[in-house]
Order: structure tokens, then C-alpha cells, then sequence
């Protein structure tokens, strides 16, 4: 049965169906839109390095960057490239790897179910041989001396590992050379077999396409595949205290001005669902209202040269883990963080303003809506926070009936000193 | 079907709707057109960045932020960026589109803002406020220096340099750090009235408004000077040296950057232009590419490869990252692909790949609003203006003889090679 999910709000709805294989399957119709956006997913990051079926009795551990490996080889087929066979009807196709997630996915502006069937079938069949994991260490090789040399993920990096002592969000996505290097054909069969199962996925198509085709043509492309019954997986992390690793963290780097990252460690985690998603909102508006360009911190570190238009700030909002960012470019990141200090223990005392928080809802609504453009940023969120229990569509809705409370009670827990890290990179 | 309506609003200006209920947005790009060179380049970079300072009504960035952030996060800013030897001064407004929010007035509003921005820059003793232009300059300087940070851009850039060292080409966006100490809060404002006066203006809309409502509302709530417009010129194209030049730089990273220009002798005026578009595609336009399957793919020499084109100057650049002792066979290898295309060696399916690709990538403009405004600002000041399809059916019907043509057209001029100091 298609169920449907709408918001009146935004004036969109996706409908979604559970296939009989366990995959869940999503649909977002767009009206007028050219594009075709079609998104296959599993739960299954970089994150995942120790795990086991219900079946098994020990946990497999794995090298640290297979996740990211194995989206590489899964393009690869015996008769050659699937890119081409992308490339043919005109289609984009791509890939990415985060901590949690691996997804494939591509656009196009006609051939869309030819299309749907070459991700769909490729995604299902996996091809490894020796010869062509050896060869692809190569291209991985460089793609991680490309990142080393990107500053902003190494102040990222650091960061993380200033954090956690054990998680295993500290790891690099792609792994290092060594990992890489020491990953076998057989270690890419083992989390292939055990995180590809169509029930630990999830498909999202969006466009101007009919719903029952769209429906129909899904189930057709897996017809002829055939799973065996699903299984439970369990992931092992080892115990992650709740303190930080190490508050300060520097590295040397060919940079013009120093960067950094400033991250507080959340010490509220193991929610998921609608619990999740207002935690993520009232995180998001807290720090929307002391670190926003409205804000007094802003003007103040602005007006003092420390910060430019390369500021920023985010919180990462997982089941496990979370934390919040701040960082961009200064000459100075330590005079930084201690007015953000001093700004925050006033806050703590102090409390929020109302009617500040009612200027940056707004906003953040605004934003919300705007997300609604881009059929690719929709489809990407909409399959992030499925993983995590969460329906997408109606975040604006929580985020409209959001309070103050909340986010001051937020504000108190999240916003620590003891949990606090610094990374810099300095010329 | 989407479609651009033009209209001529007095001398100079120009505004060009886009009307489509697609978007959950509204977008008004503002731009202005200067000619790119020594004498005002920074100027240029350094208004944008002051004016999103303070106005007349709004004197603080935190107060125009507070009004952005009320008019439910509208965007604005602005912003430089160059086109062949033409630098564009941009200011970009993003509005909730109405029907989707409770406050109607609110597009008003932030037209207002704009016109504020613009029109209405917070003035002391005839000049900007000394201490916005003072810290912008800060600001400017290290944007400058900071674009060594991203190794792979900041390598195409010095290509730039290297190979159009007597062009205005040659400039960025950003300006010259060594400008920033001639420039006072007087001459900087100086410069913008006159910039105000001579600019050619376009301004490009997108959203859900009858051509004629927003048009009044934008012409009810924004005030133009008069303007005797000075259309900037495009230049002769340069020729590539007999012989390459070679520019090798040593730095502390650990993957080496190559990065190859070359001259192509064809203006995007000329018929044969979209030829060239698809040459481009199928040497470097992605994972069906020539280069991509080669270089990467065959060779396992790199990560990341591409081509691409730069419509104003004719130029085309190839780009990768690699092991510097593995110069040598990469640039063997690109060139054998060069060498392909001039001998017209294209398979059926590269042909058809690479049309494709161009189809599916130009066709999905129609999605996005800023990309969508970005492609017919180009269209409209660098003509022939062709509409989407106009350009896909052109870019289809290119032979394999045209491409060997225009691949006579294509010279080497400058290699730029980034790689780590040991």
C-alpha cells in the first residue's frame, strides 16, 4: 500500500511503500521540474567497523575507510564501467560516503526509468576481483592526499579527534593509505553482504512522474533479484566517555591566516525520532541566536577583526553522537573562543531573548522552505533523517511549534567549557 | 516552458523576467557590468563588500541582518566576479516566495532593502564610514592571500596569471592587495557614483510574478540614476606562443597540481562556438570523458581531471592532481587525448555521451534559479543570445568535422605545475 505524507505548509508530499524484500521506497511528485532525482541508500557510513548479523556469533572487524572503498568498486561491473552505461542516456551518476550514510544517485532529464533500473541493478551486484581493488588504491590514494592538503577538512579532523576518544566519527571517511592499502576483496564482500540488504535501505525518486509508474517500475526492477530474509545488524562502538579527548589541538599547514574549529561535545545522545529532530531545532536556533550575524558575539568579533565572512556555525545531530561547530578564519582564534566564552557564561545567566528567538523561527522557516528547490537536497535529507526516524516533511511543523524552554534548556547542557575543544591550523 | 521576457526600462537598463511558480523562492539579481583592469578592479571588489556594511536606515550589518532574518531569512548580498575582461559587480536578493508565508508585504520590504543597499550607503564626511572601509580593507587583504588555501583553484588561478600576463585577464576578482593602501573612504565612493552612473544594469528575475507587477514594484521601490552607459569591450584574442611556457612553483602540500591552458582561436561569437562547448565535453566534461577514462580510470594517475571552458576568453583549462613524479606521463597521456580529438578520433558513443551529458546538465538549469539567472545574464551580455533549446539543438547537430575544426583552433600556451617542496 502507498501511504502519503504531506505538509500544507510547503505544499509538497511524498508518498512511500514497504517492498516485500524490506525496502523502503519514497516518491516526492515536482510538478514542472526537468530534472529526474532518483537516491538509493544504505544505513551504513564510515562509522561502521564493527559489526554483526543476528546470525553470526562474533563481531567482524573491518579496516577503517571500507564504507568509502566499497561505494568506489560498486561501479564497477564485468563488463566495464557503469558510469558508461549512465552516461549513454545522458544521466549524472554519483556517489557519496559520510559517517553514516552511503548513497547513490543521479539525475536526469529523460530515460529516467532506464536509468532507475542501472542503479538499482548495479547497486545490487557487487563485482570484486583482486585486480580491480588493487587498481582502485591507486585513485583513493590521491583522493586522500587531495584532502590532506585541504585545510578546512583538516582542522575538521582534528577536531573530532580532539573530541572522541574512542567513536569512531574520528576516523577519516576514506581511511589512510595503510587502511586502504590492507583492504582485501573479501573485507568488501563481507559489508557489502551484510549492510546491502534491501531492508537496511532506502530509495527516494523525485520529479514530474507518475506516482503508479513510479511504483510499478521500482518493483519491477527488483524482480528478478532475489535476498534472503532480512537480518538484524548490530553495530559496536566501543564505550565513548562523555568528556573530551583533548581540548587543543594545533597543526602547521600552508595557509595564509589561521583557521579553526571550535566544537562542543553533546552530552545528551541515544535519542532518535521526533525527540531527535527537536533537539536538532532548538540546537540549530540556539546557536543561530548567539553565533547569527544579528547577534551581539558577531558584531562584536567583526567589529574587532577577528572573524570575516568565512564564519560559521552547525550541529551535527546524530543518534550516537553530536556536537556543534563553530569556526572560520582569524588571526587570533584563541582571543575567539574567549569572548565566545565570555559571551556564553552571560547567556547562561542572563537566558534568551524572546523576541530574538521569534526573528530567527522566522528565519529558519524561510530557510526550510527554500531547501523545497532542490530536489537533491530533499532527497539527501529526506534519506538522512529516515535513517534516524525522522520524517523530513515535518520539520518545518516542529520547528514552528518549537519554545523558547526548550532551547534554553539546551542551552544550559550543550554549552560547556569542560566539553569544549579547540582545533587550529596556523601558517 | 520556461521563458525570458527583456525589457529596455531607460538607457542602459535592462530587466528580464523568468515567471514560474516552481520554486518555493524568489530570486532579483542585480548586475552591474565594468570593464576589468588595474585601475578599478579592487575598487570594484572593495564596494561590494562595504556596501553590505550599513545604510542611510540601516547602519550596522546587524541591523540589516535582523531585518533579513525577519522577512523570514531572505538573502542578500554582494558580490564580484569576472566574465572575459569584464568584471561584474552583483547584488543577489532571495525572498520566501509569498504564497507560502503569512506576511505579504514582506517582498516589498526587501526590495526595499536592496534599494537601500544600493542606492543608500551610509555617508560620512563625503565618503563610506572610514571604519567599515578600513575593516573591509582588512578583509579584502586576506581574502587575497587566503586564496592559496584551496589548492586545486588557487593552481588554475596562477595558470591565469602565468598565461595572460599582458591581458586584464590575468586580474581576479578580488582585486591587488597592493591597491588597498591608495583607497580611502572618499575615492571609494567617488568610484561607485560614478559606477552607478555608467553601468550598464541588468537586472534578472525569477519567481512567481507577472512580468509587468514586478517590474513597477522593483521600478515603484528603486530609485535609478540616469545612466550613460559605457559598454565594456571585448578584446582581440590572444595567441599562443610557439613554444609552450613552463611555470613550475614549489609549495608544502602533498599532492601536486597540473594544470594546462591552452588558446582556443575561436570567439563565442562565432557559429562554430558550440562546437567548441562540445569539444570540451567530450576531452573533460566528466566521468564519460576522454581525460577521465584515460588519465584516471586507465591509468589510476589521478583522482579528479577535468576541462573546462571559459566562455569570455576563450580559453580552456585541464586540471588534475597527481604524484609530482608522475609529470611526465600525465601530461604525455593528455595530450594523446588532444592529439584524438584533432585527428577526429571520437567513437559513436563518446559523440553521443558527451551530447548527452551537455543536454542533461543544460536542461537542469531550469531547476535551480540562481543557475537559471547565471545562464541568460551570460546569454545576454556575450550574443549570440540563444535560448536553452536553441543551444541544445545546436550543440546536436555538430559533426565529427566540426569538432576536428575547431580542434585545430585549440594551441598549448602554459603549463602550471604546484608541486610540494621536499
Amino acid at each position: 500500500m502507498i501511504k502519503e505524507i504531506n505538509d500544507k505548509l510547503i505544499k509538497e508530499s511524498v508518498f512511500g511503500k514497504k517492498l516485500q524484500n524490506g525496502l523502503e521506497v519514497f516518491f516526492l511528485p515536482k510538478k514542472d521540474y526537468v530534472k529526474q532525482y532518483a537516491i538509493f541508500a544504505t544505513k551504513y557510513g564510515s562509522n561502521d567497523l564493527s559489526f554483526k548479523l543476528d546470525t553470526e556469533d562474533s563481531y567482524t572487524k573491518v579496516p577503517v575507510g571500507i564504507a568509502h572503498f566499497l561505494e568506489h568498486k560498486l561501479f564497477e561491473e564485468p563488463e566495464g564501467n557503469v558510469f558508461d552505461r549512465f552516461a549513454e542516456l545522458g544521466a549524472n551518476v554519483n556517489a557519496y560516503t559520510n559517517f553514516n550514510i552511503t548513497a547513490y544517485y543521479f539525475t536526469s532529464t529523460s530515460y529516467f526509468y532506464e536509468n532507475l533500473a542501472t542503479l538499482i541493478r548495479f547497486v545490487q551486484s557487487p563485482y570484486f576481483t583482486d585486480e580491480n581493488v588493487e587498481k582502485e588504491k591507486g585513485i583513493i590514494g590521491q583522493e586522500i592526499m587531495m584532502y590532506q592538503d585541504n585545510p578546512e577538512w583538516r582542522v575538521f579532523f582534528n577536531l573530532l579527534k580532539g573530541m572522541y576518544h574512542n567513536h569512531p566519527v574520528k576516523n577519516d571517511i576514506a581511511g589512510t593509505i595503510e587502511s586502504v592499502n590492507s583492504t582485501t576483496k573479501e573485507d568488501l564482500y563481507n559489508c557489502y553482504n551484510t549492510f546491502y540488504h534491501p531492508s537496511n535501505m532506502a530509495l527516494f525518486i523525485a520529479g514530474d512522474l507518475d506516482k503508479e509508474e513510479v511504483f510499478k517500475k521500482v518493483e519491477e526492477g527488483f524482480a528478478e533479484l532475489n535476498y534472503e530474509k532480512p537480518h538484524v545488524i548490530t553495530r559496536q562502538y566501543t564505550e565513548e566517555p562523555t568528556d573530551i579527548r583533548e581540548g587543543y589541538i594545533e597543526e602547521r599547514m600552508l595557509v595564509s591566516t589561521p583557521l579553526f574549529q571550535i566544537g562542543y561535545k553533546d552530552n545528551r545522545v541515544g535519542m532518535d525520532g521526533i525527540e531527535l529532530a527537536t533537539k536538532e531545532i532548538a540546537i540549530n536556533i540556539l546557536i543561530d541566536m548567539i553565533f547569527g550575524k544579528s547577534s551581539d558575539l558577531y558584531e562584536g568579533l567583526y567589529e574587532k577583526g577577528l572573524i570575516d565572512q568565512s564564519f560559521g556555525f552547525d550541529y551535527v545531530c546524530e543518534r550516537d553522537y553530536g556536537h556543534i561547530i563553530i569556526g572560520g578564519e582569524s588571526r587570533s582564534p584563541m582571543e575567539v573562543k574567549g569572548i565566545i566564552d565570555g559571551n556564553i557564561s552571560r547567556i547562561k545567566k542572563e537566558g534568551l531573548d524572546k523576541e530574538t528567538f521569534e526573528r530567527i523561527k522566522r528565519k529558519q522557516i524561510g530557510e526550510n522552505l527554500s531547501y523545497y528547490n532542490s530536489i537533491e537536497y530533499i532527497g539527501n535529507s529526506f534519506i538522512g533523517y529516515y535513517f534516524k526516524n525522522i520524517n523530513f516533511l515535518e520539520y518545518i511543523k516542529l520547528l514552528t511549534e518549537i519554545r523558547l524552554e526548550t532551547v534554553e534548556e539546551y542551552a544550559n547542557s550543550i554549552l560547556d567549557e569542560n566539553r569544549q575543544v579547540i582545533s587550529i591550523i596556523n601558517p | 516552458m520556461l521563458k525570458l521576457q527583456s525589457e529596455k526600462i531607460s538607457e542602459g537598463i535592462n530587466i528580464h523576467t523568468i515567471k514560474t511558480d516552481k520554486f518555493k523562492t524568489s530570486l532579483i539579481n542585480f548586475y552591474l557590468q565594468r570593464p576589468l583592469n588595474t585601475e578599478e578592479v579592487t575598487y570594484n571588489s572593495l564596494t561590494s563588500m562595504v556596501l553590505q556594511r550599513g545604510t542611510e536606515n540601516y547602519k550596522t550589518s546587524k541591523e540589516i541582518s535582523k531585518k533579513l532574518e525577519y522577512l523570514y531569512g531572505s538573502q542578500l548580498y554582494g558580490n564580484v566576479r569576472k566574465k572575459g575582461e569584464r568584471q561584474i559587480l552583483e547584488f543577489s536578493l532571495r525572498t520566501a516566495d509569498t504564497s507560502y508565508i503569512e506576511d505579504k508585504n514582506m517582498q516589498r520590504e526587501a526590495i526595499r532593502l536592496l534599494n537601500n543597499l544600493v542606492n543608500k550607503p551610509l555617508i560620512e564626511e563625503d565618503g563610506f564610514r572610514a571604519a567599515y572601509v578600513q575593516q573591509e580593507k582588512v578583509n579584502l587583504s586576506n581574502k587575497i592571500k587566503g586564496r592559496l588555501n584551496d589548492k586545486m583553484q588557487y593552481s588554475l588561478e596562477r595558470l591565469v596569471e602565468e598565461m595572460c600576463v599582458k591581458e586584464g585577464y590575468r586580474l581576479h576578482e578580488y582585486g591587488r592587495e597592493e591597491d588597498l593602501s591608495g583607497i580611502s573612504p572618499q575615492n571609494l565612493y567617488n568610484h561607485y557614483r560614478r559606477v552607478m552612473k555608467e553601468s550598464p544594469i541588468d537586472i534578472v528575475v525569477v519567481g512567481n510574478h507577472a512580468h509587468n507587477n514586478i517590474k513597477n514594484q522593483i521600478l515603484e521601490n528603486i530609485g535609478f540614476n540616469t545612466i550613460i552607459p559605457i559598454i565594456p569591450q571585448d578584446i582581440q584574442l590572444a595567441e599562443a606562443p610557439a613554444t609552450p611556457k613552463k611555470v613550475v612553483n614549489e609549495m608544502e602540500i602533498n599532492q601536486a597540481k597540473l594544470s594546462m591552458g591552452y588558446r582556443v582561436d575561436l570567439p563565442y561569437s562565432d557559429p562554430l562556438y558550440p562546437a567548441m562547448i562540445l569539444y570540451t565535453n567530450i576531452l573533460g566534461g566528466g566521468a564519460h570523458s576522454k581525460l577521465f577514462l584515460k588519465v584516471r580510470e586507465e591509468k589510476s594517475l589521478c583522482y579528479y581531471i577535468f576541462a573546462k571552458l571559459e566562455k569570455f576568453k576563450s580559453l580552456l583549462m585541464i586540471s588534475c592532481g597527481i604524484e609530482a613524479d608522475k609529470y611526465d606521463i600525465t601530461t604525455e597521456v593528455i595530450g594523446q587525448q588532444l592529439e584524438e580529438m584533432r585527428r577526429g578520433s571520437i567513437t559513436d558513443e563518446e559523440m553521443r555521451n558527451a551530447k548527452r551529458a551537455i543536454e542533461n546538465s543544460v536542461r537542469a538549469m531550469g531547476d535551480n534559479a540562481g543557475a537559471l539567472a547565471e545562464f541568460y545574464y551570460s546569454q545576454i551580455i556575450g550574443k549570440p543570445f540563444y535560448e536553452i533549446e536553441e543551444l541544445l539543438s545546436k550543440i546536436e547537430g555538430v559533426t565529427t568535422e566540426q569538432l576536428m575544426a575547431v580542434a585545430e583552433k585549440v594551441k598549448l600556451d602554459t603549463i602550471y605545475f604546484l608541486k610540494s617542496r621536499k
